[in-house]
């Protein structure tokens, strides 16, 4: 008898055990007026059944919310989930603490209400395909899925036909902050001809430009001003590829998952554009193009000179930028292709870190002009079509969500003073101040300590949360990037980060705009995948740059033609 | 429902009860069978009701009833076929290499006369084993790398036996046999547990009498070792056949995009269609992954039936 209790008892100790385990229900994340409260929870409960079921009742949901559209401005956002990638630089490590406090703080005195911001910072390198991930096994509330994240240009023309991005044009159209705007153009491009908006951009993109290290060109006897073709910059390869020096160094030949997809190796491409592109009014495939024939041609060539970086096919950013500023300079490389503005303070930085060339001090470094072959094609370095800011549609036909997500993010982001100075410069009294105060970096170093003094009143960035002896940049938003300037006054102004953003802005042209069909979004990963191999396999001359592209429009020439097809009617 | 009679095949008869009568007798241990039952439901059956997604279209926009519309996709599909024969030539030639060098290396430590000698070579070889696949590929990629910090390329161009550095992780010459290598400097010590415990019980008065018969080291290796051997390594290869298409791990942190031809398996393959897609079809690779578990669950009855006949007992 003992034994049958016994065994009741813990078999009913673990169904019980098991039962609650399954138990935990999903918690909505967000409340509203009653009348859309109510709706939101039909919503949040049909997504968590069979998905096909969800479609149905959408259209009752949707209807039911229609009349809850006036409400609207009652919602109230109680959490908000972000997804960002490594642009928000106050990371966990950095202050993100602080940010998030003061973020809530703000948007509370701003909104008369409290927020709970959530940051999901996934790898930088892996952003693309965590956030496939979270889009595609995720439901909104889950405490996962995004309510609002980042994208490249190139992302978000492969989620905007999807469905699950909210169409933000009303809403940015009526941003306070429209008044404020000094670079309209950036989101007016971003609208599609029927005049939808699925993301809302802060900045202008950026690009790429070639920096060379003073030294190395001392010590080859060579002049930057004199680099003015491709011979010229080949030979100055040519001249630093020696006793394990390298050249030039990249994060891959090309990067034809992300557009501009050339702006990493810019004189090796040239006029080539390795992607669907427009052309004189109509859509190209330029990986068939003659021009990338050429370029190819061009890589297999520095490949084999040696002038390339072997570790060039497999390095990420990371490890390309780590290689050519690290402290042994014996295997490093002479130039390298790497953004505009502030990176030109962090990588000077970053040698002075690691100490070398440390009697440059912020001479470090020459901007390449763009070369004859890049003036004549395409007239300068590319401006990337800038990464953007998405709203993710919960489906239920109904704006007063995603509405109320634009007005407490996206809105204040721009908002001149409080909380844009919290995504441009990161926490206050953390990441900068106005405080007077007196800080040195580097102490122990007599070569690189520097003092900085700051008297009451007078706005200064700090010293780096997780590096005393570097001094805080900048958060999300890029101030000599941004469309709507601060309006309180608080620049932090480097003349080394403004002679990189001047010389960008008068040597780039804007990159072509990446194109966006339904078949293409389909294929698109295969087709960089494919592209990817055949690209390394010519350079690592494996194939001829012809053999390739018949390669390439063996496989892919009819789907190719059909996009063209898609886009070119579109237009 | 009466009483059942078996008849053993000593004569005597076993009367059974009903089914009903002989769960209520023994209603204890079926009450504690329960909540396993109830937990295998939940846990591996239920999901399984997603094999469905299979014959539909499931993506971010639509969940649509298609058929059979990705089976043919998948069938028509040169890169899953690629993907499918390298599955199986590389676990195949993978299982081969690293069983036989286990019985090898297993004979070769149970010859060894110093004890100390042994159980450090034992430890040394198995140590590899412990360490993740993504360190043992970052380092052999370092090791074989063609850069100026490739160890094994700066050495063969300093003892000036080659002049260009040697590509061995993007050649699809190479590849597949730095693949067995690193297999085998990992998988190898682990491997010989198992033959090693053999070496163990093998009956010494075989050797005696191989010595009476003059037999010398390798004869009775070859004569004594092997034959006792043979009946494990044969166990050891068909529990290890039915595993044959759950190859990921070692294959996805070594491989690359130039060397697809000869590498990719169909755990990368449906990886790939499934995560680096910004817009997946999770049907379809539903589809892929139904495929190969059927052609998994097609091993196991094979191996089951082989182990059946080998060892007079199944694995299943």
């Amino acid at each position: 008898m003992k034994k049958k209790l016994l065994s009741i008892l813990l078999s009913t100790t673990m169904v019980v055990s098991l039962a609650a385990c399954g138990g935990a229900d999903k918690k909505s994340e967000t409340t509203a007026s009653s009348d859309t409260a109510e709706t939101s929870q039909t919503t949040e409960t049909t997504e968590t059944t069979d998905a096909a079921e969800t479609a149905e009742s959408t259209e009752e949901t949707a209807e039911a919310t229609e009349e809850t559209a006036e409400a609207a401005s009652d919602y109230k956002v109680e959490d908000l989930y972000i997804t960002v990638d490594g642009t928000l630089t106050a990371n966990v490590d950095n202050g993100q603490d602080a940010f998030v406090e003061q973020w809530e703080a703000a948007i509370a005195e701003k909104l008369g209400y409290e927020v709970k911001l959530h940051i999901n910072q996934p790898e930088h390198s892996g952003y693309k395909d965590n956030v496939a991930q979270l889009l595609t096994t995720g439901t909104p509330g889950d405490g996962q899925y995004p309510d609002a994240l980042i994208m490249s240009a190139t992302m978000l023309k492969q989620y905007q036909t999807t469905g699950i991005l909210w169409n933000m044009a009303d809403a940015y159209d009526n941003a306070e902050f429209q008044s404020r705007i000094t670079l309209p153009l950036i989101n007016e491009n971003l609208k599609l001809s029927n005049g939808e908006q699925y993301g809302f951009a802060p900045t202008y993109g950026n690009g790429c430009v070639t920096y060379v290290k003073q030294s190395w060109l001392d010590e080859a006897g060579l002049k930057a001003d004199d680099i003015k073709t491709f011979d010229d910059y080949y030979n100055m390869l040519k001249a630093f590829t020696k006793d394990g020096k390298t050249g030039v160094i990249a994060a891959g030949f090309s990067k034809l998952d992300e557009a501009p997809y050339i702006n990493y190796m810019p004189e090796f491409w040239q006029g080539a554009y390795p992607a669907i592109y427009q052309k004189d009014g109509q859509w190209v495939d330029g990986f068939q193009e003659q021009a990338t024939v050429d370029a190819l041609g061009r890589l297999a060539q520095g490949y084999a000179d040696g002038v390339i970086d072997k570790d060039t096919e497999e390095a990420s950013t990371k490890t390309a930028r780590e290689k050519w500023f690290s402290n042994d300079q014996t295997t490093s490389e002479g130039v390298f292709t790497y953004w505009a503005g502030t990176w030109l303070r962090t990588l000077t930085d970053n040698l002075d870190k690691n100490d070398v060339d440390t009697d440059l001090g912020d001479d470090r470094l020459v901007q390449l002009a763009p070369i004859k072959e890049i003036k004549d094609t395409w007239g300068g370095y590319l401006n990337r079509e800038a990464p953007v800011w998405v709203i993710t549609d919960d489906g239920d036909g109904d704006n007063s969500r995603e509405q109320a997500i634009f007005d407490v993010l996206l809105e204040t982001m721009l908002d001149g003073d409080k909380v844009q100075t919290l995504w441009t410069y990161g926490a206050e009294d953390v990441h900068w101040s106005t405080k007077a105060e007196s800080f040195t970096t580097n102490p122990d170093d007599p070569e690189k300590k520097k003092d900085y003094e700051y008297a009451d009143g007078e706005f200064h960035l700090k010293q780096s949360p997780n590096d005393p002896n570097a001094v805080w940049k900048k958060n999300l938003i890029d101030p000599v990037l941004v469309i709507a300037p601060l309006t309180n006054g608080f620049v932090d102004s480097d003349p080394l980060v403004d002679a990189g953003n001047k010389f960008f802005t008068e040597n780039c042209v804007d990159a072509p705009a990446a194109a966006s069909s339904e078949t293409l979004t389909e294929i698109e990963a295969d087709l960089a995948t494919d592209k990817t191999t055949l690209v390394n396999e010519v350079v690592a001359g494996q194939k001829t740059p012809e053999d390739a592209i018949a390669e390439y429009q063996s496989k892919w020439g009819d789907t190719i033609a059909t996009i063209l097809e898609e886009l070119n009617a579109a237009e | 429902m009466g009483k059942t009679q078996k008849v053993t095949s000593t004569g005597q008869v076993i009367n059974k009860k009903p089914l009903k009568t002989r769960i209520w007798n023994n209603r204890g241990f079926y009450l504690m069978f329960l909540p396993i039952f109830i937990y295998v439901l939940i846990v591996s059956y239920w999901p399984m009701l997603g094999i469905r997604y299979s014959f539909y279209d499931y993506t971010l926009k639509k969940i649509e009833f298609v058929g059979f519309k990705h089976f043919n996709k998948m069938f028509s599909d040169a890169e899953f076929w690629r993907a499918f024969i390298n599955t199986l030539e590389l676990s195949v030639a993978k299982l081969l290499i690293t069983t036989f060098t286990a019985v090898i290396v297993s004979v070769f430590i149970n010859e060894m006369a110093n004890l100390f000698a042994k159980k450090v070579l034992q430890t040394v070889i198995y140590l590899p084993h412990f360490m993740s696949w993504t360190v043992t590929a970052a380092i052999f990629t370092l090791f074989l790398s063609t850069s100026s910090t490739g160890f094994v390329n700066e050495t063969l161009k300093n003892w000036g036996w080659i002049t260009e550095s040697i590509d061995f992780m993007h050649d699809t010459k190479l590849w597949r046999s730095v693949y067995y290598l690193v297999n085998i400097w990992k998988e190898t010590g682990w491997g010989t547990v198992i033959f090693l415990a053999t070496l163990a019980g093998i009956n010494p008065e075989l050797y005696e009498a191989a010595d009476i018969d003059g037999a010398t080291r390798l004869q009775k290796i070859w004569y004594v070792t092997v034959p006792e051997l043979a009946n494990t390594i044969i166990i050891v290869l068909i529990l290890n056949l039915a595993k044959v298409l759950n190859l990921f791990e070692s294959v996805f942190v070594m491989y690359n995009n130039r060397v697809f031809e000869v590498s990719d398996v169909i755990s990368t393959y449906i990886y790939r269609k499934t995560f680096l897609t910004a817009v997946p079809n999770y049907g379809y690779t539903t589809a892929v992954g139904l495929f190969k578990s059927l052609v998994g669950c097609f091993l196991v009855v094979i191996c089951n039936r082989a182990s059946k006949k080998i060892r007079g007992r199944g694995i299943i």
